[in-house]
C-alpha cells in the first residue's frame, strides 16, 4: 500500500499553548480515518495545517510523496485535497448552486472570461442530486437547515474532484436520518470512486460503520490508534473521555 | 441611446458640461467598483491612481514658462504613457497592501494618496507646478459638445468592457472573494490572481479617466485632485448606484452630479456633503444594491404584471 497523505512531526504553538505536539500519521489508499478527541485537542488545527490555512512551526506534510508543506491552500486543493468546515461557511449572497459552482470555476482568468468551468452545470446538478440538495438549488444559505448547510459544504468539497476529503464535524447538528444518509453517501464514494476521507466527529455511532482506523488526539498529542473497537476499549481513551 | 446621442443639441451648454463631469465621475466610480465593489477591498485612495496618470500626461505635454527645457510630447503619446504609469504605480504600491484586509487596506490606500500629494509639492515642483498645479494644458477636443461625445464614448466603452468581464465567471469569483476570501481559496482558486486582475482593470480605467479628465479641464490642481472629498465622491456615487454592479455606479455618478448641482441654491457648502453622505448611509442600510437594485425591482415588477396578464 502506498501512503497517500503523510504528516510528519507537526508542531504548532499559539503563544504559550501547544496546540499540536509532534503529531505524525499517514493515510493509506482506500482508508477512511476517524479523528476523535475532546474539544480543543487540536483536531481542527491539524486539518488547517494539512490544508495550508495555517503553517506549522515544525514538521512537514506530504501528499502522494510530494512535500506540500509550503504550498498555498488553493494549490493543495488542485492537487486533490478538499475539506469542509466545522462551522459551515456558505457564500451568503449566492444560491446553493452558484456557491457550489464557485469551487468549479476554471483556475485561469482566461478560462473564466470564456466561462469555461472545470466542472459543468449538468455535472454539478448531478452531484447535488446525489447529495440530496436538488430541491434547494436556487435557495439562499439563510433559508437552509443545518443539515442542508453541511451538505452544501460537502458538495463544495466534492466538486473540486478531490482524492482525499477532510470532513470536520460533518455529523454535528444533524438528525439521525440525515446522518444515515450521509453515511451511505460517503460509503458509496469510498467504494465506487475510491475517495479517502479523514473524519473528525464527536458522534462515534455515526463514525463506526465508516472508518477503517481511528486516531485519538488529546492536548495536541496522539494517544491511541487502531480499529474502532480497539480504540474505544483503550484505557487511556476511556480516561480522556470519561474523566 | 438616441436621447443620449442627441442630448447635447437640446440642452443648454451648462447642462452639457455638467453631464461631461458626470461621465468622468462615472468612469472613476466604475474603476472603484471594479476593485472595491467586487472584491470588498475598499479603496479610499483612488485619486492616487488617477493622480499618477494625470500628472504624467500633464508634465509630458506642458508648455509652461517656468520649467527647464524638456521634451514636449503630443497627447496621443502622453495619454497612453499616463495610463501605463497609473498601472505601473498601482502595481508597485497597491499590491503589497492587498495583503492586508478590511479597514487596514482602506487606510493604507488613503495614505498613498496623501504621500503622492506631499511628494508632488515637495519633489521637483518646477516640473509638477507644486501646490499651484499646471494650468493651460492642451485639450484633446475643444468645445462642450465634442467633449460630451468623448466622455460618453469612453464611458460606454469602459462600461461595456467591465460589464463583459463582470458578467463572466470572473465576476462570480470576485463576488465570492468579497463574501469569504478564505473559502474561495479553499475551493482551489488562486484569489491573488483574481484580485490582481480586478486591480489591473481598475488601474487602467482610473488611468484613462484621469488622463482624459485632466485634458478636459485643461489644468491640474493638486488641491482639488487630492482633497479628501474626491475619493468620497467616487465611493458615494458607487454606493448610491449599487456596489458590485458596474452599471450602478454610472447611475450613481449622474444622480450625484445632477442632484448636487440643482441642490446648490438650497444647500450650502458643508450641508451638501452632509446630505449626500446621509443619503449614501441610508442606501447602504436599506438598499445595498442602490439605484441598480431599485431599477431591477421595477423591471421585475413590470415583468410580473406582464406575466400575470398573459396567464389571465
Amino acid at each position: 500500500m502506498t501512503k497517500l497523505l503523510e504528516v510528519q512531526n507537526i508542531t504548532k504553538k499559539f503563544g504559550g499553548l501547544t496546540a499540536l505536539n509532534r503529531v505524525s500519521f499517514h493515510l493509506e489508499e482506500g482508508e477512511v480515518l476517524g479523528l476523535i478527541g475532546p474539544n480543543g485537542s487540536g483536531k481542527t488545527t491539524l486539518f488547517n495545517i494539512i490544508m495550508g490555512d495555517l503553517f506549522p512551526d515544525y514538521g512537514k506534510v506530504f501528499f502522494k510523496g510530494d512535500d506540500i508543506s509550503k504550498l498555498p491552500p488553493h494549490q493543495r486543493v488542485r492537487k486533490g485535497i478538499a475539506r469542509t468546515y466545522q462551522v459551515p461557511r456558505p457564500f451568503k449572497e449566492m444560491t446553493v448552486f452558484e456557491g457550489v459552482r464557485v469551487a468549479a470555476l476554471s483556475p485561469s482568468i482566461i478560462g473564466c472570461l470564456n466561462r469555461e468551468a472545470m466542472v459543468h452545470g449538468p455535472e454539478i446538478r448531478k452531484l447535488l442530486e446525489e447529495i440530496g440538495l436538488v430541491e434547494r438549488l436556487s435557495m439562499y444559505p439563510d433559508e437552509l437547515t443545518m443539515g442542508d448547510l453541511r451538505r452544501v459544504e460537502l458538495a463544495r468539497a466534492l466538486v473540486t474532484k478531490p482524492r482525499i476529503v477532510l470532513l470536520d464535524e460533518i455529523f454535528a447538528g444533524l438528525t439521525v436520518a440525515e446522518i444515515e444518509e450521509i453515511d451511505k453517501l460517503l460509503k458509496r464514494k469510498v467504494k465506487e470512486e475510491g475517495l479517502d476521507f479523514v473524519i473528525i466527529s464527536h458522534d462515534l455511532k455515526a463514525l463506526s460503520p465508516l472508518v477503517s482506523r481511528v486516531m485519538v488526539i488529546n492536548f495536541g498529542q496522539l494517544i491511541a490508534e487502531g480499529s474502532f473497537d480497539q480504540v474505544i476499549n483503550d484505557e487511556k481513551v476511556k480516561e480522556v473521555y470519561l474523566g | 441611446m438616441v436621447v443620449m446621442f442627441t442630448l447635447p443639441y437640446f440642452v443648454p451648454i451648462g447642462v452639457t458640461r455638467l453631464l461631461v463631469m458626470g461621465a468622468y465621475l462615472a468612469i472613476f466610480a466604475m474603476s472603484w467598483d471594479m476593485m472595491s465593489g467586487y472584491t470588498g477591498y475598499i479603496s479610499f485612495g483612488h485619486p492616487f491612481l488617477i493622480g499618477v496618470a494625470s500628472y504624467v500626461t500633464a508634465i509630458l505635454c506642458y508648455r509652461g514658462a517656468f520649467q527647464p527645457p524638456h521634451i514636449i510630447l503630443p497627447l496621443y503619446i502622453t495619454i497612453p504613457l499616463g495610463i501605463a504609469a497609473a498601472v505601473g504605480a498601482g502595481m508597485l504600491f497597491f499590491l503589497p497592501s492587498m495583503r492586508v484586509r478590511g479597514p487596514y487596506f482602506s487606510l493604507i490606500s488613503l495614505a498613498y494618496m496623501e504621500i503622492l500629494y506631499r511628494l508632488i509639492i515637495v519633489v521637483r515642483s518646477d516640473y509638477t507646478g507644486g501646490d499651484r498645479g499646471l494650468p493651460n494644458l492642451p485639450s484633446v477636443v475643444t468645445g462642450a459638445i465634442p467633449n460630451y461625445y468623448l466622455a460618453f464614448g469612453l464611458m460606454f466603452i469602459i462600461g461595456m468592457g467591465l460589464w463583459f468581464v463582470t458578467r463572466s465567471d470572473v465576476g462570480i469569483g470576485l463576488g465570492a472573494i468579497r463574501m469569504d476570501e478564505d473559502m474561495v481559496e479553499a475551493s482551489g482558486i488562486d484569489t491573488y490572481k483574481f484580485k490582481l486582475f480586478a486591480f489591473l482593470l481598475s488601474a487602467i480605467v482610473a488611468g484613462i479617466g484621469g488622463a482624459f479628465y485632466t485634458h478636459y479641464l485643461a489644468s491640474l490642481g493638486p488641491r482639488r485632485l487630492f482633497s479628501t472629498t474626491f475619493p468620497f465622491d467616487i465611493i458615494i456615487a458607487s454606493v448610491i448606484g449599487g456596489m458590485g454592479t458596474i452599471t450602478g455606479p454610472i447611475y450613481g455618478a449622474f444622480f450625484l452630479t445632477i442632484v448636487l448641482e440643482y441642490l446648490r441654491p438650497y444647500l450650502f457648502g458643508q450641508w451638501r456633503l452632509f446630505a449626500y453622505t446621509l443619503l449614501a448611509l441610508l442606501v447602504l442600510i436599506y438598499k445595498p444594491k442602490g439605484l441598480y437594485g431599485i431599477a431591477q425591482d421595477i423591471r421585475n415588477y413590470f415583468s410580473r404584471i406582464r406575466r400575470r396578464k398573459v396567464s389571465e
